[in-house]
């Protein structure tokens, strides 16, 4: 466990002088979780105390992006949650982008890419992948160009398997994935038409025109205040009629005061952006 | 003086957990902060399972979610389940730690931080060590632990750890604790 614990003004001061030094504002990241990857990253790296790594941050520009990296929470597993994956495949995506003459889908942060290649491997499955374009981005460029190569843990291949099979029963995952020198690869054709874009901590950048958002467990990590606002990102760059995937446990009731969005599969988090 | 009680269980201790939900009254003084570790590909049945017996209501919390007396927040399958300072649950997919999510020990630490002395901390039987140091630091944070009796457990492990964590002198069977609970 860890036992090195940072005090609140230590934060605070973490925080100021990312954002003095790379203008990058994390103060709306939920304070505890923000602390607590604080304490992880010092434990990391054997910085030992807040100083040090103010100290790292300021004086240590590629230290910076290592920081990037560590503040990313991985999505875990390919094809997290199965059941969601055999609605998507079941009952959602297929008649939607056969309607379609181009469907765009945006991942707003592709941290560990997990739930990306779970989608691209979808798609082939239901030979869907040519009618959609797929925009991905993130705040860590490293984990970026992880993804982009397609790199996963290979720790949880196992699970990775097990959720496959509760999905493709008579497939196996490996069809899509190399192991070389310890890691896994997807196969890199399946990424070869992503688009992928840096992001800085506030999602200033977005995509138009998009028909489905997957933003699954990412709100966990932000506080109200920037929940909020990030909500009404997503709700300008999704057409009247896309939808926004969250994660299991998350709502947005909270910010949709306006009824901008409305709940259409309780049971997976799916919502649907009003017509007008 | 309580104002919540946290109780974590892995295997064997689904017994312990249905009794106890089934002898609190509608209307608990407190809210129940539940980890117990389950196969997390497996998203219902669980938490109808507890609630089949059980007076008091049973949920997944949401993220963010306030935390009430009176209703037994579980930790959803898969997630880590945080207590924070403003008494709302937060939820996480970050690593496992001691290769379980949800982890005890982190439901443990963040409520200790969050209700201090005012906590009663209560692990069960399982058959991992998750929970010792999350129990030692309601302890150490002047909340009350408790162990339910190894003798009592169907896997003792978890117990017979968070006993050598704590140097526990609160070792009860259900029915103990059940009288503990009733009693604040």
């Amino acid at each position: 466990m860890n036992e090195y614990e940072l005090g609140i003004v230590d934060t605070r001061n973490i925080l100021k002088a990312i954002q003095v030094h790379y203008n990058s504002d994390f103060r709306n990241y939920a304070l505890t979780f923000f602390k607590r990857r604080l304490e992880y990253i010092i434990k990391r790296y054997n910085l030992k105390s807040a100083d040090n790594l103010v100290e790292k941050l300021t004086n240590d520009g590629s230290f910076f992006q290592l920081f990037l990296k560590e503040i990313c929470v991985e999505n875990t597993e390919m094809f997290r949650d199965p059941s969601l994956w055999r609605f998507l495949m079941d009952d959602f995506l297929t008649p939607l982008i056969q309607k379609s003459t181009s469907y765009k889908i945006w991942f707003p942060e592709v941290s560990s890419g997990e739930e990306l290649y779970s989608l691209v491997i979808l798609l082939t499955e239901l030979n869907l992948q040519d009618y959609v374009e797929i925009h991905a981005s993130s705040i860590s460029e490293n984990r970026m160009d992880k993804v982009k190569q397609g790199i996963f843990d290979l720790s949880k291949m196992e699970v990775n398997r097990a959720n496959f099979k509760r999905i493709f029963r008579d497939k196996e995952l490996d069809e899509y994935c190399t192991i070389e020198n310890g890691e896994g690869y997807l196969n890199s054709s399946l990424l070869g038409n992503i688009r992928f874009f840096s992001q800085n901590a506030n999602f200033d950048r977005s995509p138009g025109g998009v028909k489905l958002i997957m933003w699954r467990n990412q709100m966990l990590y932000y506080n109200q205040i920037l929940e909020e606002r990030l909500l009404k990102t997503m709700n300008s760059c999704l057409v009247p009629g896309g939808h926004l995937i969250i994660g299991l446990n998350e709502r947005i009731d909270y910010w949709n005061s306006d009824k901008d969005f409305v709940l259409v599969g309780e049971n997976d988090s799916v919502y649907k952006k009003k017509l007008s | 003086m309580y104002q919540a009680v946290i109780i974590g269980g892995s295997a064997g201790s689904f017994r312990a957990i249905t009794k106890i939900l089934n002898a609190l009254p509608v209307g608990y003084s407190m809210p129940l902060l539940l980890n117990l570790h389950r196969l997390k590909h497996v998203r219902s049945g669980f938490m109808e399972a507890l609630s089949i017996k059980s007076n008091i209501p049973v949920l997944e919390p949401y993220d963010k979610d306030s935390i009430k007396s009176g209703i037994a927040y579980l930790a959803p399958s898969n997630y880590h389940m945080y207590i924070e300072l403003n008494k709302k649950i937060a939820l996480s997919t970050e690593e496992t730690v001691n290769h379980s999510r949800p982890s005890i020990d982190l439901s443990f630490a963040t409520a200790a931080q969050t209700y201090h002395r005012n906590l009663i901390g209560i692990i069960l039987s399982g058959a991992n060590k998750d929970g010792a140091w999350g129990l030692k630091k309601i302890k150490d944070a002047g909340g009350t632990p408790i162990v339910q009796d190894p003798e009592e457990c169907e896997v003792s492990t978890m117990s017979r750890a968070a006993l050598e964590a704590t140097n526990g002198n609160h070792i009860y069977s259900t029915d103990q604790i059940i009288n503990f609970l009733l009693k604040h």
